[in-house]
């Protein structure tokens, strides 16, 4: 099994083989390294009582493993599932535990290159969402690219953090 | 003359283990990694010592150890197997099948170059 | 083979050496004078050296074989084995342990050394047992089997290894020898006669003779007078070096009359186990599945195979059950050396005293208690045993006991520890969760409850938290743990005399037998061993007790919940509502369903950390569909329907 992805600056400079997907018409990308598998929708098992950022559990290769919908994370709506809703099942190291997680996608598009290099930090103000929850803001064509900072995200287990932050604080 | 011994394991790390120890011991020793790659390297001739574990895949110590002993050519060739202490019935078997002496496992090299010069004589 | 890393194969055995050396050391504090100990720990030594060499762990070789040689003088009786030798080599074994997992980073150990060999000269006043008597003139005769030469031994060899141990004089016999036509010289017909001076022992020379004993004819007797005068009497504190060397000569065959037992044993790696008991589980739920299109099917032949591998599967899982077993032994020999240490730093003279050793668990399960054990006999010691003089004071023996039992009780396995201490005190319980706002000042609790008190987070009545209880391993930690292997810690104290702490833990980890029921469209699995009983709730009961939620079953009055609300399903409930009776032993609830659907063996899966504070949920399980079914946590649901229950009582 790969390890997961040292998160650092010296990681951050070069070319990352990335997946890109969509999330409420905005598009995401995680490293291609930490994807096991992507799987068209399977029935999900709802969890009571579960945190809203992981409602339900699947059945992956025999394992029960959690469904997160970073939705919540990054204070988007949830959307009705569609034909081209995907799972992507990522490995991610959980309190030094590597765990199974499946992520919710609205659409899957392709693996690409992506420079993380020429990617900018996230600006401190302008931003809709928790700024450490996101770690690099890359380019696809005109439109920006989030790469969410996931270790991040579910050591706080996803909780909403949505702040508008005004482009123009008032004086 | 120095003295040419076999070691024949399917453990590459014992097999180097003996290695260096009887090197170290002015002995020079060549490798087998099981019973029926032993017997051929025994055949071809050369060896005055043929230090073997019992428990070998294709053809296992105490088979080999048969064979070397219908032989006519290798009468006489000193052969040390390896064992574990509790293994009686082990030790007793290839007594029977023609084997001069033992080591029990695990070893210290300088038990392992005693043993050596024990049944060598030299 | 495997291609296992021969380091690796290396530390796994040195572990265990060093851990029967360590409880062969103990053992040995407590009888000193006892040999077999001493031979034993020497052994131990031993091994781990050669091992050790073997392995290129050098370091460890040449620090063990320090004390090993320190030992050999105990065992040779050159000195005695004291408390103060005990201790040093119990030390230098913590140090040979961290030459093993870290050989470069362990030091070199000169002061443990240096204590040690300390130790042993300060026993060596007392007159010790003499060395081995050294008769200096020997009678060996001797002859060969047949085929000795052909099968390698070496007369010429023999006779060369007894001349090393002292002058020999050598007289070959050709008496058996047949006439030269007949006579074939790959055969031995030869014997031989040897008088040997040196200061050598009966075995040295037996030694010389070991790959051969078996077959040969050997008769060594000692020759009187003429034993040189001038030898001198070896001193007992004088080198050993004559009879170390003569008894490194030759690998020594183990006395014939050591009981030894063997075992029939196979070294199995435990990832190698897991992987099985995993295979063993998706042929379970492999099975289920048959079972289900085989009931489905109109043909026989497949029912009548699915009902088979059924058994075999049924039977397959008992045998990886016992497989997994392993006596509690190991865990409790740990602590042998934990109340040692624990003795020493507390100044308190503490006993222990184990029960139930042989009992067996799962092996899984015994790795997660270790921690919480320790954590629990580190209390008692701590905080509930008084020093020696309050307890004499009180009446009490000066020694604190300590007792650590393991029994089987029914499916359970129920381990305790009880100590004869001060007991808890209930009033600094109190006050402290009055502070820590786990108890309303005044509120009326039972004494049970009061002590339950002491697993909540946050809470220790240690006035300072000493190195020993306060690691980050509280009391809330051990019942976590406890009830993640779906298990109950129960407490009881009486004041002045003492408290127990048990737990109790389900056998079988890994496959449960449970009931699968339905609420709304998701499905869940109770654990059949906690269900007492399957009712129908009518909907007049269902209806009249909208105020309580109470059922009278047998005239007694059992509280329920009703899971589609405690699950917020949203959905409207079936019209047939069934109840499920299920209790923890003491405590019972009844969980109200839509649709029993029968009997469910099945796999446990755990649930990821994302999951884990959902409490009522103890794991999940994968149906014969392919679905999740989550598995209801029995103690936990109870324990909610006693609030609920409080709470509406309270309010009506």
């Amino acid at each position: 099994m790969s390890q997961t992805q040292a998160h650092g600056p010296a990681a951050e400079a070069g070319e990352i083989e990335m997946l890109t997907f969509e999330l409420q018409g905005e598009a995401f990308a995680l490293e291609a390294d930490l994807v096991r598998e992507i799987l068209d929708l399977v029935p999900e098992t709802e969890v009571p009582g579960a945190a809203p950022f992981v409602p339900a559990v699947i059945n992956f290769r025999g394992k029960v493993i959690p469904v997160a919908d970073l939705r919540l994370a990054f204070g988007l709506e949830r959307a009705a599932t569609t034909l081209d809703s995907r799972i992507v099942v990522i490995e991610l190291e959980l309190d030094g535990d590597p765990t199974l997680i499946g992520l919710r996608a609205d659409r899957v598009h392709e693996v690409a290159r992506v420079d993380l290099g020429a990617a900018e930090a996230p600006p401190a103000i302008g931003m809709r969402w928790r700024q450490d929850y996101v770690r690099r803001v890359a380019r696809r064509g005109a439109e920006p690219l989030i790469v969410p900072d996931l270790d991040c995200i579910f050591a706080a287990r996803g909780a909403a953090g949505a702040v508008v932050t005004p482009l123009r604080p008032n004086a | 003359m120095t003295a040419q011994v076999l070691t024949v394991d399917d453990s590459a790390s014992i097999r180097q283990a003996i290695k260096i120890a009887l090197t170290a011991a002015g002995y020079a020793v060549a490798e087998a990694a099981d019973g029926a790659e032993g017997l051929k390297k025994a055949e071809a001739g050369g060896f005055d010592l043929i230090i073997t574990d019992l428990n070998m895949p294709v053809m296992d110590g105490l088979t080999m150890i048969q064979e070397l002993r219908k032989r006519q050519a290798l009468a006489g060739v000193p052969i040390v197997f390896l064992t574990t202490e509790s293994d009686e019935g082990a030790r007793q078997q290839a007594k029977a099948a023609g084997a001069t002496g033992w080591m029990t496992k695990p070893f210290e090299p300088e038990q392992l170059v005693r043993v050596a010069k024990k049944v060598l004589g030299r | 083979m495997s291609e296992q890393d021969p380091s690796e194969v290396f530390r796994i055995e040195a572990r265990e050496l060093l851990e029967q050396i360590e409880q062969g050391l103990l053992d040995l504090a407590g009888r000193l004078g006892d040999r077999e100990l001493v031979d034993a720990v020497f052994r131990g030594l031993h091994t781990l050296k050669g091992s050790g060499a073997m392995f290129g762990f050098d370091a460890l070789a040449a620090f063990t074989h320090h004390c090993e040689t320190a030992f050999d003088r105990v065992r040779k009786g050159q000195a005695p084995a004291t408390p103060a030798l005990i201790a040093a080599v119990l030390d230098a074994q913590g140090h040979m342990r961290a030459l093993v997992e870290d050989p470069g980073g362990a030091g070199d150990g000169e002061a443990l050394l240096a204590a040690l060999h300390a130790a042993v000269e300060a026993g060596e006043g007392a007159p010790a047992a003499p060395a081995p008597a050294a008769a200096s003139r020997w009678r060996v005769a001797f002859s060969l089997p047949e085929d000795a030469l052909i099968n390698g031994t070496n007369p010429l060899a023999l006779l060369a290894e007894l001349r090393e141990l002292g002058a020999c004089e050598v007289v070959a016999s050709t008496g058996a020898c047949p006439p030269f036509e007949a006579l074939d010289p790959t055969r031995c017909h030869l014997s031989w006669t040897v008088e040997l001076t040196g200061q050598v022992a009966k075995s040295d020379i037996e030694d010389v003779f070991i790959f051969v004993m078996d077959d040969m004819t050997l008769a060594i007797e000692p020759l009187s007078g003429d034993a040189p005068a001038e030898a001198e009497t070896p001193l007992p504190a004088a080198d050993a070096a004559p009879a170390a060397a003569a008894e490194d000569a030759a690998p020594r065959p183990q006395p014939a009359g050591e009981a030894r037992r063997t075992e029939q044993t196979l070294r199995v790696g435990a990832e190698r186990l897991d992987e099985l008991m995993d295979r063993v589980g998706e042929l379970v739920i492999a099975q289920s599945r048959l079972k289900q299109i085989a009931s489905q099917s109109p043909d026989a032949a497949l029912r009548s195979v699915s009902e088979e591998v059924e058994r075999l599967a049924s039977e397959l899982r008992d045998t990886m059950m016992v497989v997994r077993m392993v006596p509690i032994s190991n865990l409790f020999g740990r602590f042998r050396r934990l109340v040692h240490d624990l003795g020493r730093e507390t100044g308190k003279s503490i006993e222990l005293v184990t029960e139930g050793e042989t009992t067996e668990l799962d092996k899984t399960i015994i790795e997660r208690l270790a921690d919480p054990l320790i954590h629990v006999v580190r209390n008692s010691a701590d905080h509930g045993l008084e020093t020696a003089e309050e307890r004499l004071q009180a009446g009490k023996p000066a020694a604190g006991r300590i007792v650590l039992s393991a029994r089987h009780a029914g499916a359970d396995v129920v381990i305790t520890v009880s100590d004869d201490g001060r007991g808890i005190d209930r009033a600094r319980v109190r006050a402290r969760a009055e502070s820590q706002g786990l108890l309303a000042p005044g509120a009326q609790v039972s004494d049970a409850e009061l002590l339950q008190l002491i697993f909540q987070p946050g809470f220790s009545t240690a006035a300072k938290v000493t190195s020993l209880s306060g690691r980050g391993v509280g009391m809330d930690v051990v019942k976590r743990t406890v009830e993640g292997l779906r298990g109950v810690i129960e407490v009881a104290s009486t004041p002045g005399q003492g408290s127990q702490v048990s737990l109790r833990i389900p056998l079988t980890l890994a496959i449960i037998d449970g009931l699968l029921v339905r609420v709304g469209r998701g499905r869940y699995v109770i654990p059949l061993s906690a269900v007492e009983e399957c009712v129908e709730l009518s909907p007049e009961q269902d209806l009249r007790s909208t105020g309580r939620c109470l059922v009278s079953l047998r005239d007694r009055f059992v509280p329920y919940l009703r899971l589609r609300e405690v699950f917020a399903t949203g959905a409207p409930p079936d019209p047939h509502q069934k109840l499920v009776v299920v209790s923890t032993g003491e405590a019972r609830v009844g969980l109200v369903v839509d649709q029993i659907v029968g009997d469910h063996q099945t796999v446990i899966k755990s649930l990821t950390r994302l999951h884990a504070d959902v409490e009522m949920f103890s794991g999940a399980t994968i149906l014969g569909d392919g679905g999740v079914a989550l598995i209801l946590d029995v103690p936990h649901l109870v324990e909610t329907g006693q609030q609920q229950e409080r709470r509406l009582a309270a309010a009506g």
